[in-house]
């Protein structure tokens, strides 16, 4: 039986109510099928008040002992640090994040806000918002880039906004049967085995990306979302092309660009007007190539891919 | 009508549309070549100001896009509407919701992006 406590700072709860919705293992198989005891969950959570903030103490004092920590949403710091505009349970939220990280066996943060700080870190700050160990792509956020919880790993980091739930209840599956340490992560504290590829691996437009056909409007069958449309598919790593969201699709398959929501720059040029669903552009290339590829090959390539792009390519094919 | 006559005759109106364009610009109207719309505000107010014209307002649209019959260079580039991202090199034409014209594949306007 592992104890699992997951708790909410800045957040939306999106990542909750993804969470609610998997399905591979569901949020139910979790207690039943994989022994992990929920002792509290924001929406699951059946204490309150005193006996909530009791049974978080016993958690730090070790009567309680707490296998993982979950953390939602971001770590507000502000006003001026003292972390006031979040309280919980008696006190503000960070004292509670930063007590129980160092007892847990394991932090896992999920989503964006938990992971770098995503929508509510986005300049200028107003919440002095940061994630568990980063905020954006700098390395440290409000527990520091050294920590490392008690069987010695670092936060594992669950991004998107919100993550895939069968992201989350993979993971917590690995880590509550005692399988944290065969976890690959990379440089951002990602499970590789979810994001290591890309967005557009598996991406049913991949073919009109390939011969440089572009989509001009949302929704369109035909045409890749890269060119025009500002898809970071090609620069994103997340597997929503491989596990599809809702066991049926993903947003590129539907017509909608990726937004690149699992990179810690996200949202990308900090939401400044045209920038968003606009593929931006430098003298005609798009400021951000596909991953690896830079703007003398790109050039070449489109040119080459695009002059040698079949009719059937400018067609819509798909035929309802 | 089956879908091979809806092509023929589509390719017939882009061709004699293609024809106008070509007298146009080989009759020398004078197009706004340059600046080129390298950035993102260039490119908003060009495309803002083809959205002001009647859409059969053909000189406009050309001179407003800045087209030339051949491609346009910078540096080792060459900008031509075949390796242009909007352009149908089957069909021969600019999808640019803004132009929607028939074009051939070395010309070029400013707007051109890969
Ligand atoms: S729509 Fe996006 S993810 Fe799909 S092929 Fe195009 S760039 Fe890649
Ligand atoms: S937008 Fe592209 S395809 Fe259209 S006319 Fe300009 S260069 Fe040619």
């Amino acid at each position: 039986m592992a104890n699992l406590l997951w708790l909410q700072g800045g957040a939306c709860s999106g990542n909750t109510m993804s969470f609610l919705n998997a399905e591979e293992p569901s949020a139910c198989d979790l207690v039943t099928d994989f022994g992990i005891n929920v002792l509290w969950h924001p929406s699951l959570g059946m204490e309150l008040g005193d006996n909530l903030q009791q049974m978080l103490k016993d958690c730090i004092s070790g009567s309680i002992k707490l296998d993982i920590f979950v953390f939602e949403g971001t770590v507000v710091n502000a006003p001026n640090g003292t972390g006031e505009w979040n309280r919980f349970a008696g006190r503000p939220m960070k004292e509670w994040v930063r007590e129980l990280s160092n007892v847990a066996d394991i932090v896992v943060a999920i989503g964006d806000c938990a992971t770098w700080g995503g929508i509510p870190a986005t300049a200028p700050n107003p919440s002095d918002s940061e994630g568990l160990q980063f905020l954006k792509r700098d390395h440290g956020g409000f527990l520091g880039k050294d920590f490392k919880a008690k069987i010695g790993l670092p936060v594992i980091n669950i991004p998107g906004c919100p993550a895939h739930p069968d992201w989350v209840t993979q993971i917590l599956v690995a880590v509550a049967t005692g399988h944290a340490g065969d976890l690959a992560i990379d440089e951002f504290q990602r499970p590789k085995t979810f994001f290591q590829s890309f967005t557009q691996t598996g991406c049913t437009r991949n073919m009109h990306f390939a011969y440089k056909v572009s989509a001009t409007e949302f929704g369109q069958r035909r045409g890749c979302l890269f060119y025009d449309l500002g898809c970071r598919g090609p620069m994103t790593h997340s597997p929503c092309n491989r596990i599809l969201w809702n066991r049926q699709s993903s947003k590129t398959r539907a017509g909608m660009p990726c937004l690149g929501c699992t990179e810690p720059e996200f949202p990308f040029f900090d939401l400044a007007p045209g920038t968003v669903f606009k593929t931006q552009t430098v003298m005609g290339v798009p400021k951000d190539l596909p991953a690896g590829v830079d703007k003398k090959g790109y050039i070449k390539l489109t040119a080459a891919a695009k002059t040698a792009a079949p009719a059937w390519a400018e067609e819509d094919i798909f035929t309802v | 009508m089956t879908d091979s006559s809806i092509k023929t005759s589509q390719a017939a109106n882009d061709e004699s549309l293609r024809d106008q364009l070509r007298a146009l610009l080989k009759d020398g109207l004078e197009t706004e070549v340059e600046p080129r719309a390298y950035t993102h505000e260039q490119v908003l107010d060009i495309v803002a100001r083809l959205q002001q014209l009647e859409e059969s307002n053909l000189e406009e649209k050309l001179k407003t896009a800045g087209f030339t019959l051949t491609p346009y260079r910078h540096e080792d580039d060459e900008q031509a509407c075949e390796t242009c991202m909007y352009y149908q090199l089957h069909r021969k034409f600019c999808e640019l919701p803004e132009l929607m014209l028939p074009a051939e594949p070395q010309w070029s306007c400013r707007l051109w992006r890969i």
